[in-house]
């Protein structure tokens, strides 16, 4: 029966999204919608000396200007981490495109010309923008010390160092020791739906429409600063137009629920490209890599020091931070590690997850140095990566989930499909690269389903479907535990006044915890089915199962909905099933709670490069993923593949480019390059591994992010075997790489 | 402000509008014919998601005034499946996989749409460059590719 | 974007009589696909805009001519780069058509446009200079023909003078055979704006033109007309020390997001050697 797990159905919702009706936030129309705009200054920070909102008042059809002075005061402040960003810019901006100010008017217009009239005087301040100047003595704090009350790191940018190790790395002795410092740039999200945000006054309370990825946290969010019991605050979250990470947390909704409060009538923001690069965006970073080697090529000991440069407010960068620099060491048996990272606050957009959250930065770096040890120690790259990978089982990391996939299968069958080893062209190269991120260490999911009485199914769930693929992967889970068709499942998300709570959509998360909770009601329903069965047929419940949508008898099974339809009688009915999962934390550990899995890829790249140009062509691109049980293999495929792409991007072109002032300077789809369909490589292929071995339904684990983890170290790898160049700042441009075989040829 | 009254054709409809001098056809399907199909997003010309089909030819409809589609036939996305029935470019997006979050996609099939219209046979050279005005943050674009072969094998097996 | 009034002319004499009227407060419309971004962006700020699409004596499009070929003002990147006779004669302008922004792009924007924003990247720039085109320009005085060389200034900038408008382009039939080529470099193989822009033509005579933008405040033609360039005998040396003559006015831009002026410096030198030898190779192929 299609939709049944294993299969490839046609996604869930998708014929909505190939005739256009797919509903977005920005696409729904409220009666009475005022549009709003933002109302920002022309630097990174500046000192608010007055704001003259007069003329803009004067435009015809605006109905709302709104200052700081406007809201409750103390200004309100919220953030997933710390309450430190405020609704409205308070006394100074501290980036490039914090609002000042809003408008609110009949049409978008006069919204655009009310803001352009509001008329901020200010005074620019001093400001950092790198990791250098924000680390200066010297420089300006980014937050007031006041904020931080009782932090001995208040009076510096740095916000919290993180650290993490085991063994003895001073003590321990190594053959050779490798030492690089890596960087890795400033990027964008660039979800092609720009965020939208709309709310409304509803009775007693709030309906805020977002395109947000946690619907339940943006809720909790709203309630704290509006003072409304959460029944009161209603959040609608129409799947998401792409996300990625840069939609998981509260941006304007506060805002413009107060402005909504304010004027008594719907309010929407849909913010413009630009707007968006100067909302989210992936923290750059600058690794030092210490690696310590045996002559084997056995690792003695890792020793990593990363300064993560996130933004002016800390959204949830700093956990990016911590959780994306903690598995640094990689899958690998390191008998000693030392992992120091620190989040460095600068007056920058606030930096926020993004697909990988913060383990591509590091793992650029520790993948590309253990390819230099090997080529000081004349080992083959992959041998060195097999010879120290870990087992399954094995505590890699010593008070972690243990590996949880036999990972080496990965790693070969990934060196299979590139052809590592096989003889190469001149100009070609070709490179390895593994990757892992820590799954969700802590994790709620709800979930109700209802077996309706033809036996047509509904399923409630509070993940957020924002291409991923999560209504099918749900909607099949369902199918397959219910009997009904695919087409016979409904999928409600969006909506927290109708779905069970769930915690969050990140992590590459819901096929594992909302995929349980799901499996749990429908077991749930199993459970009364069986109880239902007996009675109909006046026999024991023990003497029957229902599984995988069939009613097992003694000597005879029966289609579900035989069972149903009788035993619900004439009046008809459904049956109600709830679920739960949840992955408890462990407060004593630095995560504060263990791995519910691993993400583990292996990429492997060939390249050809123009030594005179430095333009790099992409021969084969191979990304290999343990994804434990493939639910919907096409949908690994798709997942692996768009992160593949979306992993040259940072690889081969994007970065943000300030200026002076700390205003973007390639802000906008024209000089932000992110790749299009002729930046593939020549031959993207991929596959998964799958020994049915993770924690999440019929063996699935978590996957999403793993493909674009190590995709910058196998192509730099392949970038050096071809040229000799080596590399160590992203994005690997062609004049990078021209400059480098320049000073080779020089040097 | 004055408006300028423009006669158009969309998906098959005549229609007759007032409409502002600096408002785009983006702007006038979206806000004032209620087809949200095309999207929002660049507005510089370079990510596609507002293509439409004018005259024939796509179009970034966030760099085409309203007045200027005045007498123009103009497909959007909301017109491929007449009658509810997907075209056979909508059912290969699906079937290979080409659709993650969506919002790319209405840009993506006019494009897909047009191109073959254009092209009947394409090579996958010229589909890549056909398409390079589509952007897919989702990374979809092996897929989307595949779709446009299916199609072209289904219809010329 | 603000609001503006808008207007269609039907006929030159009525173009000329709005912007006559509204000066500097007018912009014309072609394309659009480089003004409405700055409309929306407030760098231009008209009162009107006038569209000169439906101007029958712009139509039609390209014709062929006694000894040349005229493609109207308003003709569109796409109808450019798949025109036969443009293909034939023109290659390198077809190339460069070719690459103007993605499909959707091409098939709104227009050579005038292109050509008369005088964007220092824009691409049939160097095509048009190598194939010694010539601006029709009206105005209420009459007609005049610039030479494209005559034609940038500067970013922005033409020798168009007010109440100017172009309405073709002109095309000298080449009188023998010819090898052209157009390449540029860009920061993504998709749809870009150049950092280095090149077209080189080559004749029977072993005249050798070269012409490139993006480097510089406005495009460029360089010709060397003593052979060596083309001549397949004549020494690397000698062809080098050409190259950096021809190249010596390139100055490109510290302030460029896109490349480093060394880089751009030596992709100009590189595609115009790697240009050379295509062009050189296409007259020998026919």
């Amino acid at each position: 029966m299609i939709g049944r797990i294993g299969a490839s159905p046609q996604r869930v919702g998708g014929r909505g999204r190939v005739t256009g009706l797919q509903q977005y936030v920005a696409d729904i129309q409220l009666t009475d919608v005022l549009h709003a705009k933002l109302v920002t200054l022309a630097c990174a920070r500046g000192r608010i000396v007055s704001i003259d909102t007069s003329a803009a008042e004067r435009v015809p059809g605006v109905r709302l200007v709104m200052t700081a002075a406007d809201l409750p005061q103390p200004v309100p402040r919220f953030g997933p981490q710390f309450r430190d960003r405020p609704v409205l810019a308070i006394g100074e901006t501290k980036y490039h495109g914090e609002p000042v100010a809003a408008v609110a008017a009949d049409t978008k217009d006069a919204a655009e010309e009310a803001a352009r009239l509001v008329k901020v005087e200010y005074q620019e301040l001093p400001a950092v923008f790198t990791i250098e100047a924000a680390l200066d003595p010297a420089a300006p704090l980014v937050q007031d010390a006041d904020l931080r009350p009782g932090d001995k790191l208040a009076t510096t940018n740095v916000l919290r160092e993180h650290r993490v190790g085991w063994g003895d790395v001073e003590g321990t002795l190594a053959d050779l020791i490798v030492e690089n410092t890596y960087e890795f740039p400033m990027v964008t999200h660039f979800a092609i739906e720009p965020h939208a945000f709309m709310a409304a006054p509803d009775g007693e309370g709030i309906a805020v429409w977002s395109s947000i990825q946690h619907p339940s946290w943006l809720q909790k969010i709203l309630a704290g600063i509006l003072g409304l019991p959460l029944a009161k605050v209603r959040v609608y979250a129409p799947d998401p137009g792409g996300a990625f990470g840069g939609k998981q947390h509260a941006k304007y909704e506060p805002l413009v629920a107060l402005m909504a409060l304010r004027a008594g009538r719907p309010v929407r923001l849909v913010l413009t490209l630009e707007e968006t690069f100067q909302a989210v965006r992936r923290a750059s970073a600058r690794i030092n890599v210490r690696t310590g080697f045996h002559a084997d090529g056995s690792f003695a000991f890792q020793d990593i020091a990363a300064d993560y440069l996130i933004g002016a407010y800390a959204d949830i960068a700093d956990r990016v931070v911590g959780k994306g620099s903690y598995p640094g060491c990689g899958p690998y048996r390191v008998p000693a590690a030392r992992i120091i990272a620190r989040s460095v606050l600068s007056h920058t957009t606030p930096s926020t997850a993004f697909r990988g959250f913060g383990a591509p930065q590091v793992n650029w770096a520790v993948e590309s140095n253990i390819d230099a040890g090997a080529l000081a120690l004349g080992i083959d790259r992959l041998e060195l990566r097999l010879r120290n990978l870990a087992r399954q089982g094995e505590a890699f990391i010593p008070f972690d989930t243990p590996a949880d996939g036999h990972w080496e299968l990965t790693v070969r069958r990934a060196a299979e499909l590139i052809g590592w080893g096989t003889p190469l062209p001149p100009g070609r190269g070709r490179g390895i690269g593994v990757g892992i991120k820590s799954g969700p260490t802590t994790g709620l999911s709800y979930a109700t389903v209802r077996l309706l009485a033809d036996g047509s199914v509904i399923v409630y769930a509070g993940t957020s479907d924002m291409g991923q693929g999560a209504r099918t992967i749900l909607a099949q889970i369902a199918s397959d535990e219910l009997g009904a068709p695919l087409d016979w499942v409904a999928v409600v998300m969006g909506d927290t006044a109708v779905v069970p709570y769930d915690q969050q959509t990140s992590a590459s998360r819901s096929t594992v915890l909302m995929g349980n909770a799901v499996l749990n009601a429908c077991r749930d329903i199993q459970s009364r089915l069986r109880a239902m069965a007996a009675r109909l047929e006046g026999i024991d419940p023990a003497e029957i199962v229902v599984e995988h949508g069939v009613v097992r008898l003694p000597g005879r099974e029966v289609p579900i909905v035989d069972v149903l339809k009788p035993g619900l009688g004439r009046l008809g009915g459904e049956l109600i099933g709830n679920g739960e999962m949840r992955k408890e934390g462990d407060p004593g550990h630095p995560l504060g709670g263990s791995a519910a899995f691993f993400e583990f890829n292996c990429t492997a790249i060939e390249a050809e490069v123009d030594s005179q140009t430095g333009d790099i062509v992409l021969v084969r691109h191979v990304t290999v993923s343990d994804v434990g049980k493939a639910l919907n293999p096409l949908q690994v495929r798709m997942q692996d593949e768009g992160a593949a792409v979306m992993g040259l991007g940072h690889t081969l072109m994007e970065h943000y480019i300030f200026d002076e002032a700390g205003r973007i300077r390639n802000l906008g789809a024209i000089d932000y390059r992110i790749p299009t369909s002729m930046d593939l490589p020549l031959e993207l292929l991929s596959d998964m591994v799958e020994n049915e071995d993770g924690p999440g339904p019929y063996g699935s684990k978590g996957m999403s992010e793993g493909a674009l983890l190590c995709v910058s170290a196998a192509v730099a790898g392949a970038v050096r075997e071809a040229t000799g160049a080596v590399i160590r700042d992203l994005p690997l441009t062609p004049e990078r790489i021209w400059r480098s075989l320049q000073e080779r040829r020089d040097g | 402000m004055a408006t300028v009254p423009i006669d158009l054709t969309v998906n098959g409809r005549g229609r007759s509008l007032q409409v502002a001098p600096h408002h785009t056809l983006l702007d006038v399907l979206r806000d004032d014919l209620a087809l949200t199909g095309a999207k929002e997003c660049c507005l510089v010309g370079e990510c596609g998601a507002c293509t439409v089909i004018v005259d024939g030819r796509t179009v970034d409809s966030c760099l085409m005034l309203a007045v200027e589609a005045d007498g123009a036939l103009v497909t959007t996305i909301e017109g491929l499946a007449a009658g509810g029935r997907l075209t056979p470019i909508q059912e290969a997006f699906l079937d290979e996989g080409g659709v993650q979050c969506g919002f790319c996609i209405p840009g993506q099939v006019i494009s897909a749409h047009a191109l073959l219209e254009a092209n009947p046979h394409p090579t996958r050279a010229e589909i890549e460059e056909g398409m390079a005005g589509n952007l897919c943050r989702c990374g979809c674009y092996q897929q989307i590719i595949e779709a446009i072969l299916a199609t072209v094998e289904a219809a010329h097996p | 974007m603000q609001p503006f009034a808008y207007a269609r002319p039907t006929t030159l004499a009525e173009a000329f009589s709005i912007l006559q009227a509204y000066g500097r407060d007018a912009r014309l419309l072609a394309g659009g696909t480089d003004l409405i971004i700055r409309l929306r962006d407030g760098t231009a700020r008209p009162t009107i805009v006038v569209d000169v699409k439906r101007i029958p004596e712009l139509r039609p499009a390209i014709r062929k001519e006694a000894g040349r070929l005229t493609i109207s003002a308003t003709t569109v990147m796409s109808e450019i780069a798949s025109d036969e006779r443009v293909r034939r004669h023109f290659v390198a302008l077809a190339e460069a058509a070719a690459v103007v922004g993605a499909v959707q792009i091409r098939n709104r924007a227009t050579l005038g446009g292109n050509i008369c924003n005088a964007s220092p990247a824009a691409d049939t720039a160097p095509a048009l200079l190598v194939y010694g085109a010539d601006i029709v320009a009206v105005g209420s005085a009459g007609t005049r023909r610039i030479p494209i060389t005559d034609f940038f200034v500067r970013s922005g900038q033409t020798t168009l003078q007010e109440g100017e408008l172009v309405v073709a382009i002109e095309l000298p039939l080449p009188s023998g055979p010819t090898g052209a080529v157009h390449l540029r470099r860009t920061r993504r193989r998709g749809h870009d704006l150049a950092s280095v822009t090149l077209a080189c033509l080559v004749d029977a005579n072993g005249v050798t033109r070269l012409a490139f933008g993006s480097v510089g405040p406005r495009p460029v033609l360089s010709v060397d007309s003593s052979g060596v360039l083309a001549d397949g005998a004549a020494d690397d040396d000698a062809k080098a020390a050409l190259l950096e003559e021809m190249f010596a006015s390139a100055s490109p831009s510290p302030g460029s997001m896109r490349a480093s002026p060394e880089y751009r410096s030596a992709m100009l030198r590189l595609l115009g050697r790697r240009a050379v030898g295509t062009a050189v190779g296409r007259l020998a192929g026919g």
